[in-house]
């Protein structure tokens, strides 16, 4: 006790020396997210924006890696160091929301005249939901569907891209070319957040869930995918390969189907030497159900702020400033009343349209507080059976008995 | 042993390995001299086809290297100091006598160190907010640090001190010398050499430190070198010729610095061999 | 009073002084976060108690928890294939370029500078760099081993469970290497030339040189080097996150980045803590036993 209080007035000291250069006194605003890393990103251009055009607020931004970013808030926050505003990927804001530990805003947004929850998407706002309150604002959005290589469809002869799984087992194969180092298809099927995020879709368009994994058609997917790598039509690295170096194969000419998401489209455009396109992802069977997975990040307050006012002040702001989120960042609001302006890059403006309407398929994951063991029993179980370790009934099997435990 | 060719076959042979283990090294700077798609090509190219070498100043500057850099430098040389001016004095009396307990000691010091880093950081840094260290986040970060290098420090600088004859030491004593006076006037000059390059091994082994920084270090202007590479090491690195880029202007100094100072490095060890 | 001032400037006091100075720091930065581990691992800990100690009591559920994940057998073995794997490669081929280096030819002593380098390597670098070599498609190790005409198929080092582990154990066995070989080095250099020249006018071979005077005279620091390595694979984790992250499917985890992953990624603190436990007297017991075992051989 003794030494809290040491610490205490150290930082009282300290906090003394800082507060004498500005007279004025001055509400400090931390804002947490992973913006700006590598280029200027929505978080840090915005904070900055607004420290300029405000004097009794200012926000302390700070840029943290995806991988850190739930760790050091779980440790901040134990510790009574959390920043005021936080922004979070979907799937990891349950952990917070449900256990209180973020700011309940729903008399506060329904009073709003910026925020208005009849905008949004409904999977993105069932995200910052729990218990049929409302714990943050989606900050944008995105999912997956299929990029294909249109010149390497041509020289095989194959007029349009799959429908179904069948159809993308057979593409797959038909496209693949060890000659010219060549697969068919990339995924990603990694050991992580990442290889959930690209199967559970088909474990939703075969009628399951997270909480139900081992439907007869997940069992099927599952054994087409590992089809796929078995027949060498995809690299055995999709085990290993996040997203981001995947679709890098299909730029390079290395695949001429990838299933990644518009973070893909301005790299691509710049990288592809050859002409592309986007469709939905395969169904089951014809016109079956669609999913996709539901990216994107999400706002949230923390409930111990001491200044929840001037927070969400803050979160105001950037909620204002969602327009210019597709035009500036390239990224898709997660609101069905703002109309992304055409880029005038052709492949582009048609690849936004496939994955504006793929948008409207995409499931969230979750939300449940304990999503990330979920997600690890789902990736675990797709990568024993691509491995050959377990067969997919066995490993989807197995997945649910450990989801059952979670979930209950 | 006297044919004329042997040394030179051995020589040979030692180059071949030697281009073998630095195979990882020269991988690092070819990389960072390819093209974005150059680097995920099929089959790999062994030199890259337009080499351009503004990637190094380029990453300099954009990703403020010289702040990165400097708190590297800083973090190594405060856990350096803490870890000699601690470390050697233990050593030194763990290296004097021969006992169960010495036993005990020594083996209490490196059973401290089986967990590894990245489970010790929560309890640290819980620690730290107690008392209020997370104000100093570099402190932080070169005590805690300073810790994990300590055990590897003592072991070998234990052995330097065992080195020193004992008969030295009682000599000095017998002159009338307190064993303050006889520590600092005759053991620790005899000793000196193997000090000083285990602080030289030290202080490189933390110019890496990664996991505490990551963690306590907040404030980009005091991260060192190696958080600011995970920086953009996320999901989607997009530029991995500049993170190898990154890497080599990183590791550089720190190499070129060892591979002048090994001479002296391996005799100044050998003056104490570990026993 | 002065008695005790007088121990401390010229007596026992002055040994326990410096020991104790070491020895309080380590116990506070070393000694408590385990301890706080030790506790932790028999509590319920969620994230509005993971700053204070005060937490339910668990008893022995997470212990019983992580045994019965399903892939606690898995890690326990990999985690025993890992260290030993490790652990051999890097003391063989190191003790191999200690010797191979002692001898006389020129350059020796520069050559041998440069096999230190990876002593000075951050692991987060070599992570990097190893993920492009033993990459399955565009990785360099396989188009090697192709050209060599050692293999015609794609190794998929990464990806394939054949091979994964032993992916994180090659990258570790470079990284470790130069420490081996360096300290390896300063135990051979110590070794009096007399002793081999007599050896040799008593017309003994190489080996049994080797044998009867370079084992026995290098105990000590083998023994060293042993423990230091143990200590430095099991703490080694940089590696895993840039290479394989455990997978797939859990065939490359061990037991220091299962933790990690319990404790950060799937964010169950008081599961990572168990396991770093269960690590930590696996260790302990293995050490108490060989202890044991040396405590018989006769003192030189």
């Amino acid at each position: 006790m003794k030494l809290r209080t040491l610490g205490l007035m150290a930082g009282i000291a300290l906090g003394a020396l800082g507060m004498a250069v500005p007279a004025m006194a001055q509400t400090v605003i931390k804002v947490w997210s992973i913006d700006g890393a590598n280029a200027p990103g929505v978080g840090d251009t915005l904070s900055k924006e607004f420290n300029d055009a405000n004097t009794d607020i200012q926000i302390d931004y700070r840029i943290i890696q995806f991988d850190d970013i739930v760790n050091e808030a779980l440790r901040a926050f134990a510790t009574g160091n959390a920043p005021d505003i936080i922004s979070l990927d979907n799937p990891d804001f349950a952990l917070f929301s449900s256990r209180g530990a973020f700011l309940d805003i729903t008399d506060r947004v329904a009073a709003s005249s910026v925020i208005k929850t009849d905008n949004y998407f409904e999977g993105p706002l069932n995200s910052v939901m729990w218990d049929g309150k409302l714990y943050g604002v989606p900050k944008y959005t995105d999912t997956i569907a299929l990029f294909y290589n249109k010149d390497l469809f041509e020289k095989a002869g194959i007029a349009e891209p799959p429908k179904t799984w069948g159809e993308l087992v057979d593409t797959a194969a038909k496209l693949t070319d060890p000659s010219t180092n060549t697969y068919g298809i990339t995924f990603s099927a990694r050991a992580g957040e990442e290889g959930t995020f690209q199967f559970l879709p088909w474990i939703q368009m075969a009628g399951g869930g997270y909480e139900n994994v081992n439907v007869p058609g997940a069992v099927e997917a599952l054994d087409y995918w590992k089809a796929m790598v078995d027949s060498k039509s995809a690299s055995q690295d999709v085990l290993s390969l996040g997203q981001w170096d995947s679709t890098g194969t299909f730029n390079s000419g290395n695949a001429a189907m990838a299933v990644s998401g518009p973070w893909e489209l301005d790299r691509m455009v710049e990288d592809a030497k050859f002409d592309w396109g986007v469709a939905l992802l395969p169904t089951q069977t014809e016109g079956g159900p669609r999913s996709s997975a539901l990216g994107g990040f999400n706002y949230g307050i923390f409930a111990n702020s001491k200044n929840p006012d001037e927070a969400f002040k803050v979160l105001e702001f950037f909620i204002s400033q969602d327009e210019r989120l597709f035009p500036d960042f390239s990224s898709l609001p997660a609101r069905n009343d703002i109309a992304l302006p055409e880029t005038g890059i052709a492949l582009k403006d048609a690849a936004l349209k496939v994955f504006q309407e793929q948008l409207q398929y995409a499931q969230p994951r979750g939300p449940h507080p304990e999503w990330q063991k979920i997600s690890k029993a789902i990736y675990d179980a797709m990568q024993a059976a691509l491995t050959g370790q377990m067969s997919a009934k066995d490993a989807l099997d197995q997945a649910q008995a450990t989801i059952q435990g979670i979930v209950g | 042993m006297n044919r004329p060719f042997v040394p030179w076959l051995l020589l040979a042979l030692a180059l071949a390995l030697a281009a073998i283990y630095l195979f990882p090294l020269y991988w690092m700077y070819v990389t960072s001299l390819k093209t974005g798609s150059e680097i995920f090509a099929n089959p790999p190219s062994f030199w890259p086809a337009a080499p351009d070498p503004s990637i190094y100043p380029n990453t300099w500057v954009r990703r403020t290297m010289g702040t990165f850099l400097w708190n590297s430098v800083v973090i190594a040389s405060g856990v350096t100091a803490i870890t000699v001016i601690l470390g050697t004095g233990c050593a030194y009396v763990l290296a004097r006598y021969r006992s169960a307990w010495i036993d005990i000691g020594l083996f209490a010091i490196l059973m401290l160190q089986v967990l590894p880093a990245s489970v010790m950081i929560t309890p640290l840094f819980v620690g730290f907010n107690q008392i209020g260290l997370l104000n100093w986040p570099r402190t932080a970060v070169v005590l805690a640090a300073a810790a994990k290098s300590m055990p590897f420090f003592v072991v070998l600088v234990r052995a330097t001190f065992m080195s020193v004859p004992r008969e030295l030491e009682e000599a000095a004593l017998v002159d009338g010398n307190s064993r303050v006076g006889a520590f600092f006037s005759i053991v620790l000059p005899l000793a000196r050499n193997g000090i000083l390059v285990c602080a030289i091994l030290t202080f490189m082994s933390s110019f890496g430190e990664y996991i505490y920084s990551k963690s306590i270090i907040q404030d980009t202007a005091l991260q060192p070198a190696s958080v600011g590479l995970s920086g953009f090491l996320g999901p989607n690195s997009t530029d991995w010729n500049s993170i190898m880029a990154y890497s080599a202007i990183y590791v550089t100094p720190i190499l070129a610095v060892f591979v002048l100072l090994q001479r002296r490095i391996v005799s100044g060890l050998t003056s104490g061999a570990l026993k | 009073m002065s008695r005790i001032l007088n121990s401390m400037r010229d007596g026992v006091g002055f040994d326990l002084i410096l020991v104790g100075a070491a020895m309080v720091f380590l116990v506070a930065l070393a000694g408590l976060p385990l301890v706080y581990n030790v506790v932790m691992s028999f509590q319920q800990v969620d994230m509005f108690t993971l700053g204070s100690l005060v937490r339910p009591f668990a008893g022995f559920t997470n212990y019983v928890a992580v045994v019965q994940q399903p892939e606690f057998w898995l890690v326990t073995k990999n985690t025993l294939i890992f260290v030993f794997a490790s652990m051999a490669g890097q003391f063989i081929i190191g003790f191999a370029l200690a010797l191979f280096f002692a001898q006389n030819f020129p350059g020796a002593a520069t050559i041998r500078g440069l096999f230190l380098v990876s002593w000075v390597m951050p692991g987060l670098v070599v992570g990097g760099i190893w993920s492009f070599i033993l990459a399955g498609d565009y990785g360099v190790l396989n188009a090697i081993l192709k050209g060599l005409g050692l293999t015609q198929a794609t190794i998929f080092w990464k990806s394939d469970p054949n091979f994964s582990l032993w992916s994180v154990v090659i990258a570790n066995i470079w990284l470790g290497l130069a420490f081996n070989m360096l300290l390896l080095s300063v135990g051979l250099a110590a070794i009096p030339r007399d002793l081999y020249e007599a050896a040799e006018l008593d017309g003994a071979n190489a080996f049994q040189r080797f044998w009867t005077i370079t084992l026995p005279m290098m105990r000590p620091t083998i023994g060293a080097v042993l423990s230091l390595g143990l200590i430095g694979t099991l703490q080694q984790f940089d590696l895993f996150p840039a290479l394989t992250e455990g997978g797939p499917a859990n065939t490359s985890n061990v037991a220091g980045y299962w933790a990690w992953q319990m404790s950060f990624q799937l964010y169950d603190f008081a599961k990572g803590a168990t396991i770093s436990v269960m690590m930590f007297v696996l260790v302990l017991f293995a050490s108490v036993v060989y202890v044991r075992s040396t405590r018989h051989e006769v003192r030189g």
